[in-house]
């Protein structure tokens, strides 16, 4: 149960980066 | 190898909202640092013209850096950053987050390939310039080095060769990393943007001193002398060392150490062991460990007089906090090391509550510390309930494994007043907490902790 909760944390924190990246990519050529 | 790390395994205490707000403070304090490089790119206003894909190809090489150099702040124990977790936790949150990282890096040259195929020619090295190759080997280094960590047993890989390797890696293909973005200059020539790529740089070299010369130092500083090293059944030993000059080691019951041996604490030889002593006032401590790889079948041949180095203590595993009614101990093997260490302290503690222990191991005549929790259960309220895969003939307890239909029968009437350390092997605790789980036992009232790393 806790190897799940690294794996939850670890994907959203990858989630949250992408999330961030396609804004910036977004904002930028807007 | 669940042995050597797992001796470790242990889980936290019941979670409270201080727990719950330092966890959400340092996750708050990582995703602020791995997404720093991206806020700064979104506060001002950029070169553009490069079309959406290699914007996003650019801000996912940026952000995959500073996640690789964060990397390092994960393993550094930092003892404040990894309390509220568990260190087993943000160790696996390491791991994890190295192949969410290593896809979003290799998700950088991959989009600028794609979107114009002339991108192609910088992974020629003698064509391109030196920052693109050197971007080029730090992407192969990361993978190598997240592959190596994932196959290391399939390779055959010695976990103190893996540890150098991967430190040597590690460094390798994040100052390459750095290179890369320092000489192609795109969106941190100018003044506070390479300052903060600066700080970003000069804070992972940092993290490298502290972790690879400030803190050996301090080890050092800090030596311990082997006083015993006794024998215990089942190819066990228990090692015995008391602080040389300084106040020793104050830790919880339930907690483990790197223990050095026989190396220097430069050369990142250590291995994490689980404390099976009650807290002294000496400072001192005992470990036992079980002979089962190579540094471990060297405990035995340990001398008393001999000086060690002990990083610790480490981990939340315990009952620190815990106002259960009652309290259930699993151990596998030699997962009986860190129940000792907390039955040890409450017969100190003079605690009354009814306690059982439930330990498994593969035949009677190899049970370490058996004779010693024998002792305790005249001094506590304490059940002791010993599984045996091979039993002797004339034996009258239980046989096979800890399933279910087992803890059916020794867990206290009231499930939800209980509260259950387990410690032993991987699958076991995956097993053992399932079962658990499905006999009515809450979740947060499960506690166990990993260590099986690499």
């Amino acid at each position: 149960m806790r190897r799940w909760l690294a794996r939850i944390l670890a994907v959203a924190t990858g989630i949250a980066i992408i999330a961030l990246a396609v804004l910036f990519a977004w904002l930028q050529n807007s | 190898m669940w042995f050597r790390l797992i001796p470790a395994a242990m889980s936290s205490p019941p979670a409270t909202a201080w727990i719950w707000g330092r966890a959400i403070l340092w996750l708050g304090v990582y995703l602020a640092l791995v997404l720093a490089p991206l806020f700064v790119l979104l506060a001002e206003s950029a070169p553009g013209g490069g079309g959406f894909w290699y914007d996003l190809s650019l801000a996912l090489g940026f952000a995959g850096a500073a996640m690789m150099a964060v990397q390092f702040v994960l393993t550094a124990r930092f003892k404040r950053m990894t309390a509220p977790y568990g260190i087993d936790i943000v160790y696996y949150f390491h791991r994890y987050l190295a192949v969410v990282g290593v896809l979003i890096v290799l998700a950088h040259p991959i989009i600028l390939v794609v979107a114009d195929p002339v991108y192609l020619t910088y992974l020629d090295p003698t064509e391109a310039a030196w920052h693109m190759t050197a971007g080029v080997v730090s992407v192969v280094l990361l993978l190598l080095l997240v592959a190596v960590s994932l196959l290391r047993r399939r390779l055959g890989l010695h976990y103190d060769e893996w540890r150098a390797t991967h430190a040597v890696l590690a460094i390798l293909a994040v100052g390459l990393a750095f290179a890369h973005i320092d000489g192609v200059g795109y969106y941190v020539s100018s003044g506070w943007k390479r300052g903060l790529w600066m700080l970003i740089a000069a804070s992972w070299i940092g993290i490298i001193v502290y972790v690879r010369l400030a803190k050996p130092l301090l080890l050092l500083r800090h030596p311990y002398r082997v006083v015993a090293v006794t024998a215990e059944r089942g190819d066990a030993w228990t090692l015995v060392v008391e602080p040389e000059g300084h106040a020793g080691m104050r830790f919880t019951p339930g907690q483990f150490a790197w223990l050095v041996l026989r190396s220097s604490p430069f050369a990142m030889r250590e291995h994490p062991f689980s404390i099976s002593s009650a807290p002294r006032t000496s400072g001192g401590v005992e470990f036992t460990i079980k002979e089962l790889g190579d540094f471990t079948s060297t405990i035995g041949t340990v001398q008393p007089g001999e000086i060690c180095y002990l990083d610790g203590p480490y981990g939340s595993f315990g009952i620190a906090g815990s106002h259960a009614a009652e309290l259930v101990f699993i151990a596998g093997g030699i997962g009986i090391a860190p129940m000792a260490s907390i039955l040890r302290f409450l017969a100190e503690q003079g605690d009354r509550r009814p306690l059982t222990l439930i330990h498994a191991c593969g035949s009677w005549s190899r049970v370490p510390m058996r004779d010693e929790m024998t002792c305790l259960a005249e001094r506590l309220a304490l059940r002791v309930v010993w599984v045996v895969e091979d039993a002797p003939p004339d034996w009258r307890g239980e046989v096979g494994r800890v399933d279910q239909a087992l803890l059916d029968r020794h867990l206290p009437s009231d499930r939800t007043a209980v509260e259950v350390l387990v410690c032993g092997p991987m699958p076991m605790i995956d097993s053992v907490e399932h079962a658990l789980y499905r006999l009515g036992v809450p979740m947060g009232n499960s506690h166990s902790e990993l260590f099986d790393l690499v």
